[in-house]
Parts: structure tokens; sequence; C-alpha cells
């Protein structure tokens, strides 16, 4: 009598070969696998942007919902050397007038994501500061679960690279988990 | 009955012993089988070019190559995870659009390759909707079946069948494709009617599925963008040379080959390393069992058959019952190609006092859709099966066949009704 399992199971070894395995490999490289499908336990997340980073996709939002942290930070960060540059350069009368603008773009850019925060119900609050952008962030992060931070963040006008070389320092120095958006 | 005939028909009967019992490999029972006709010159040597059909072998070898190739750009697994998201999470969604997409793939790719691409995303996805998996992977290789038998390329016996009856891509197409179009709705109602308690989710978790579902990036399984696209026109080129090689006055094996070398050239890829991966095995067993049946034809006993066959069958009607519903039942339990091998010559043979042409459609009908009968009635069942079974997801033969005849029955029922409708009834 043939054992008809043991005798698919034969005809599969057959058919597929090695081809299986193959296939399962380059699956593997983009399925999630399932410590990836568990939801971590989020308290706080720190949300870094720049004039650089661009719209914070809609998808972010939808991941900190899910998450769903007790404390939503955003800040918005304004490179102090480039001020300092323009102090420097142009005297402090230019440099006042260029902070005074950063300032306003910045807090255009926290009213919107801060109203996206509120539509998804999350307790939020916003800071802009003037700091050195790679330093600053390294600093917050001692007393934040996840950073949140567009490939874009801290990159030059010209956009010269797909990811800011910034970001990469940020990536490598902080020892919690990175959201790149 | 004549030495010959006698050497023949115990080859014959020795190799589908070990083909169904798999206790050879079947290449290895075919080859095997192939070189005792020739050493014992049953079959002479110079008579071997008429019986193993290198436009059969030709064409799979063209396909081969242009599936090895396509894949090394990630374009299944991007077909994959595309259809995953359309899905959107929805089980009923998940049944119906992986049925569709495996059978459309299958009608032009061949069916193994196929589930052994879509399966496993199809695992995932049911992993992640936390449904029970086994509907979906049934549906699965129902479709598979299915979109073989819709073209001539679409499955092994289809493409003996059109070589060996010169039938075109096109007459594939407007004979079968439209059975394959209905039965494949109609299993995967089945499907549906059968398991609909098993393939629902609870409503608070779709979003939570369709968010991680969502997450997967087609992009992330382009492994070569340029090779990516490349694949595609080839592929298309091809499609559009099948449809067009009866007018052209080219044979489908040469449109396969001219795409393969095409694709090769273009691609830049390394012949070595794509012509390894050919499944020599497979077309060794087209060869053997060719040069195997070859032998029944030489001795004069496919010829005997026929005749004691054409003594019982009357007219056309019965013709087409008889060779569809036999085909099935036999393709449900033995491989289908040494089945349809067989065959051939049989219908060819009943030439003289009927009318062949509604008989091939019958055949190609049972050959393929009768696979969907049990768990080893065809080889994409046994690799789901396989794969499935590897995951830790069982499918037991019983649970296979509860659900696979009635799946062939229905769909060979339909096929058949359409068939007799078209060329006796009307």
């Amino acid at each position: 009598m043939i054992n008809i399992n043991r005798l698919i199971l034969r005809k599969f070894k057959n058919i597929a070969g090695s081809r299986y395995e193959e296939i399962l490999k380059s699956y593997r490289e983009f399925f999630l696998t399932e410590e990836e499908m568990r939801i971590p336990h989020v308290e706080s997340v720190l949300l870094a942007i720049d004039r650089y980073s661009g719209e914070v996709p809609e998808g972010i939002f939808r991941l900190l919902e899910h998450y769903s942290p007790q404390r939503a930070t955003v800040i918005y960060v304004i490179d102090e050397n480039v001020c300092r540059l323009i102090r420097d350069t142009l005297g402090e009368e230019d440099s006042e007038k260029f902070r005074e603008r950063e300032k306003e773009l910045a807090e255009k850019f926290l009213k919107n994501v801060g109203s996206r925060l509120n539509n998804s119900g999350l307790n939020w609050k916003g800071d802009v500061v003037f700091a050195d952008k790679t330093k600053y962030i390294e600093g917050s992060m001692e007393n934040y679960d996840v950073l949140v931070i567009g490939k874009q963040y801290g990159l030059e006008s010209a956009k010269t690279h797909h990811i800011s070389p910034l970001v990469f320092r940020i990536v490598q120095h902080v020892t919690k988990p990175v959201v790149l958006y | 009955m004549q030495t010959g005939e006698l050497l023949a028909l115990s080859v014959f009967a020795g190799v589908y012993a070990f083909i169904i019992s798999e206790k050879l490999h079947r290449t290895v029972a075919a080859m095997l089988g192939a070189s005792i006709i020739l050493f014992l010159n049953v079959v002479p040597w110079d008579k071997v070019y008429e019986y193993l059909d290198l436009d059969t072998i030709l064409l799979l070898a063209g396909m081969m190559v242009v599936v090895n190739i396509a894949r090394e750009s990630g374009l299944f697994e991007y077909i994959a995870i595309k259809t995953a998201k359309f899905s959107k999470g929805s089980p009923l969604k998940v049944l119906l659009l992986f049925s569709v997409v495996t059978a459309v793939v299958s009608a032009f790719l061949d069916n193994v390759t196929t589930v052994l691409l879509l399966t496993p995303m199809l695992i995932y996805i049911t992993r992640q909707m936390d449904v029970n998996p086994v509907p979906f992977l049934l549906a699965e290789v129902f479709a598979s079946n299915i979109g073989g038998t819709a073209t001539l390329i679409g499955d092994p016996p289809n493409i003996m069948i059109g070589s060996a009856a010169e039938l075109s891509f096109n007459e594939f197409i407007f004979n079968m494709t439209p059975i394959a179009f209905i039965d494949l709705f109609i299993t995967v109602g089945i499907i549906y009617l059968a398991f609909r308690h098993k393939i629902s989710t609870h409503k608070k978790r779709e979003e939570a599925i369709k968010r991680s579902i969502m997450t997967l990036n087609e992009e992330d399984a382009i492994k070569d963008r340029v090779l990516f696209r490349k694949s595609v026109l080839i592929i298309l080129a091809i499609v559009v040379g099948f449809f067009l090689h009866d007018t052209l006055g080219i044979k489908p094996a040469v449109i396969a080959l001219t795409g393969a070398s095409a694709l090769l050239l273009w691609s830049g890829a390394s012949p070595e390393y794509v012509l390894e991966k050919v499944e020599w095995a497979t077309l060794f067993f087209f060869g053997g069992l060719f040069i195997i049946v070859g032998a029944l034809v030489e001795t004069g006993f496919i010829d005997q058959v026929a005749q004691w066959m054409t003594g019982y069958i009357h007219s056309e009607t019965q013709a087409i019952l008889m060779i569809s519903w036999f085909s099935a039942f036999a393709s449900a339990i033995i491989d289908n190609i040494p089945f349809t091998a067989t065959m051939i010559p049989l219908i060819k043979a009943m030439g003289g006092s009927l009318n062949t042409y509604p008989l091939w459609w019958a055949l190609s009908l049972g050959a393929c859709l009768g696979g969907n009968g049990t768990a080893i009635g065809a080889s994409a069942n046994v690799v789901v099966v396989g794969m499935a079974y590897r995951e830790g997801i069982r499918i037991t033969f019983m649970e296979f066949l509860k659900i696979g005849l009635i799946i062939m029955i229905t769909t060979v029922a339909v096929g058949s009704a359409i068939i007799w409708l078209k060329y006796v009834g009307m």
C-alpha cells in the first residue's frame, strides 16, 4: 500500500527541486518577520523636522496612531551654524531677519503637522530650536523611545543625495529605533 | 500479439507503473524505457525524429529560458505583492484576485513556476489575516490548472495537442479560453460556498491587516529594474507572437525560442547560468515518453486500440463525452503528460471514421482539468500541497479529494457541454 502523503512529498521534491528554497529566500528579503510584525510598546516619540524634510507622509501619522504614544514631540530644528555664519558675514540685523523668517516658516510647518496629529487624537507638543541639527537630535533621544525623521532632513536644497548624510549619522549614533520617511 | 507489440506494451506499462508509484524519478523511468525501446530496435533509430515531438520540447525549452531570466528581475514577486495590495486584506478579494492572477499567469507560463512563485505570498497574507490558508491554497491550485487549460502554452498537454494536431494559439483562445473563464468563476464560487465560514476575518482586525499588507512594497521585489522592463517587453512580444504565429506561418516553438534568444541577448544574462536552470529533467521526460508512445504506434498497437474503440463509438457526441470524461478521471490519477502522449496517436488513428477536431478540445479539457481531481493529479497540486506541508499547513489527500472531485466534475461537465454545443448540438 502506497503511503499517499509520502508519495506527495517525494513528488514535490522531484518537481520543485531547489527552486522552492530559492524562491523562499528571495521572499524573505521583504516579508516581515514575526518580531517585525509585533507592535512595539512606545511611550514617547520625537518627530524631527526642518525646512528640507518636506511634508510628513500620511503613513507616518497612521503609524503613530498605531503606536499611540503618551507623548509626541515635534521639533523643528534651524541650523544655528548658518545663523552664526550670516551674523558674521552680513551683520546682526540681517541675521535677525533671517532668524525671524526661518521661525515663521517653522511655525507654519509645526501648525500643519500639529493639526494632523490632533486629527489622529495624539497628545503632542511642538518647539522650534536653533541648534546643531545632528547633535541636538542625538542628545534628545535619551528621553524618547522612537525617532521619526525624514530622509531629506539636513539636506542642502540641491538634494544631491537620496538620504541626507546627517540622517545617516543620526541613524548610526542613536540607539533607539528610527522611522525614516 | 507480436513480439514487438508485447515489448512496447511491457515497457509502456512498466514506465507508467514507475511514474504512478514515484519509485523512480519520472525522467529516469522515461529515459530507461526509451533506451530499452531503442536498444531492442522496436523503434528504428532513423524513425526517432518522427516520434520525438521537437515542437513541444523546444517550445517548453524556450519558455523555460524566458521565465528563468525574468525571474531574476523579481517580476513574479512584484506581481504577487501587487495582487496582495489590491486585495487590501479582504479575504474574499484575496481569494478572487489570487485565483484570477494565478489563472492568467498560468495561461502563459508553466503552472509549477506560477504556483511556486505565488504560494509563499498567499501563505504570508493568510497568516496576516489570521484565516485558514487551505481554501486559498486550493483555489490557487484549481485556478492554475484552469488557467493552463486556456491557451496553447498554458499546460504541457495543450502544447502536445497543439503540436500534434497543428492547432494554432488563436484556435486555443477561441475554443478553450471561454471555457476556462467560466470554469474559473464557478470554481471560486464553489470554494467560497464550501469554505465561507473559514475565510472571514474579524471586522475589528481588518484595518490592522490592511495596514500590514500595505506596508509591503512591490518596488522592493524588483532586483534589477532594467531587466524587469526588458523581461516585461519580451514576454509581451512573445504573447503577441503567439497570437500572430498562424498568420505568419511560424511554429509556436520558433516564437518561444526567438523570444528566449532576444532576452538572452538584450539582458546580457550568462547563458551558462540561464541554461543550467532549464528543467532538463522535464525535457528528457518528454523525449523519453515520445519514444515509448512512438513504439506503440510503430508496432501498430495504437491502431488496433483505435479500431476497437471506433467499433463502440458511433458519433461525435459519444467521442467527446468519452474522451473528456475518461481523460479527466485518468488525469486525476496519473500524470497528464504521459496520458496525453498516449491519447494523441489514438485520436489521430480515429480520424478515419470521425471528425477529430472537437476531440482535441475534449482531450485538452479532460487532461488539463482532470488534474484538479486529486492531490496527485497535477504537478501544481503536488507543489502547493508540498509547500503548505513545509510551512506546517496540512492538506490531506482526502481533504483535497472531497473538493477536488466536485471542482473537476463541474468544470469538465461545463466544458464538455460547451464543446458539444459548439460542434455537435448547434
